[in-house]
């Protein structure tokens, strides 16, 4: 799903920088001493994550490609929500200490995933992957930004045939943008 | 009743652990049966791996032969009549470590199972009868509204659905704790204590 997005893009023309969490490595946990530099600092991006900052800061198009689990996004992609968009880099306090946007740079947003539930019960659960993006990520973002995302559901049923389908609708769609 | 309580919380003297330190206290005193998973003190690890997601449909010895930390969690899933779920909201949902939580130890075979040709889970922890949840907010009630409130449908929908068909659940949030002051924490410790004594009663 990821290449197909990349594919797309490039297509489109638009410069793509890929950060892939599982191939990092990238450690999910927020630490003790972090959230107390959450809670108190200004701008203080943790150690060694800098340079997933400087990408966020350049990016115009986020695009979130992941397996939904328990109708939400894996614990590591969580926690590089957690641990990336800190204070100063997602958001800032006004000086009634209320969050106000800091990523107006964004202009669009794209949720990607697959689903092992079928279409139905994932609306029944609701889709919370999707709106932890697109709601409580979003608010971070200029008022404008718009959302598109795309669901394979039932994988647990889907065929071959499915899933390549889903491929080629994700890359024509990113093509687009 | 046999309660399982699991917290996630970074640091130990936050508002959210002192609260559950108190709870934990107001169970054992109320006579229940109490065990605790404090999962940032064990430095549990939330990453669903590469090696899980192959074997995701596989017996559940595999996974625990290659990771023999999640025998004792699965045990303690099944073994409780009550779950407690103490976490501070972030981002509108659970943090990352209880996040991995659910990802790694509510397997096929432990809290679900998928029958052959089935196209959905079906349930299999009918031994949980309670699920509480205990979670600050730093932003207040409306924000979190917009915000969508995730995690509340992460926990009461999506992981309530593997548990007793009469499961009861409470969901009690403690709000705008960015500009709480230290009155309005404890009337909200207390007021949280009240709540998860009455709800396990």
């Amino acid at each position: 799903m990821r290449d197909a997005a990349v594919k797309g893009l490039e297509r489109a023309g638009h410069e793509v920088a890929v950060i892939d969490l599982a191939a990092d490595e990238f450690d999910p946990v927020m630490s003790h001493t972090e959230l107390i530099a959450y809670n108190t600092g200004q701008g203080v991006i943790p150690e060694g994550l800098e340079h997933y900052v400087a990408m966020l800061w350049e990016a115009k198009i986020l695009v979130f490609v992941y397996p939904t689990y328990w109708s939400g996004m894996p614990a590591q992609l969580k926690g590089w929500l957690e641990r990336v968009f800190v204070q100063g880099v997602a958001f800032k306090l006004n000086k009634n200490n209320k969050v106000r946007p800091a990523m107006q740079h964004v202009k669009h947003i794209c949720v990607i995933s697959t689903f092992g539930s079928p279409y139905m019960y994932v609306k029944f659960v609701n889709d919370n992957g999707r709106r932890i993006v697109t709601r409580a990520l979003r608010v971070s973002t200029g008022l404008r930004t718009r959302v598109s995302r795309f669901g394979l559901y039932a994988m647990d049923t889907a065929t071959h045939d499915d899933r390549q389908k889903f491929l080629l609708r994700i890359e024509k769609s990113m093509a687009k943008l | 009743m046999k309660v399982l309580v699991v917290s996630a919380h970074p640091s130990p003297t936050s508002f959210l652990s002192t609260t559950r330190d108190a709870v934990l206290i107001d169970l054992v005193q109320s006579g229940h049966d109490v065990r605790h998973r404090d999962l940032y003190a064990e430095h549990f690890n939330p990453v669903f791996s590469a090696f899980e997601r192959t074997n995701h449909n596989e017996p559940i010895a595999i996974k625990t032969n290659v990771f023999p930390e999640l025998v004792g969690h699965i045990e303690d899933l099944q073994w409780c009549e009550a779950l407690v779920l103490v976490y501070p909201t972030w981002w509108s949902a659970q943090p990352a470590m209880l996040k991995g939580w659910f990802d790694r130890v509510l397997t096929r075979d432990v809290a679900w199972e998928l029958p052959e040709g089935a196209a959905r889970i079906r349930p299999l922890l009918s031994n949980v009868k309670r699920l509480v949840v205990v979670t600050s907010h730093g932003s207040s009630k409306l924000v979190n509204a917009v915000q969508g409130e995730s995690g509340k449908r992460i926990a009461l929908r999506s992981v309530r659905l593997m548990l007793h068909i009469r499961t009861k659940t409470r969901w009690i949030g403690v709000y705008g704790m960015d500009n709480a002051n230290s009155e309005k924490r404890s009337a909200s410790t207390a007021r949280v204590r009240r709540q998860v004594k009455r709800a396990l009663a």
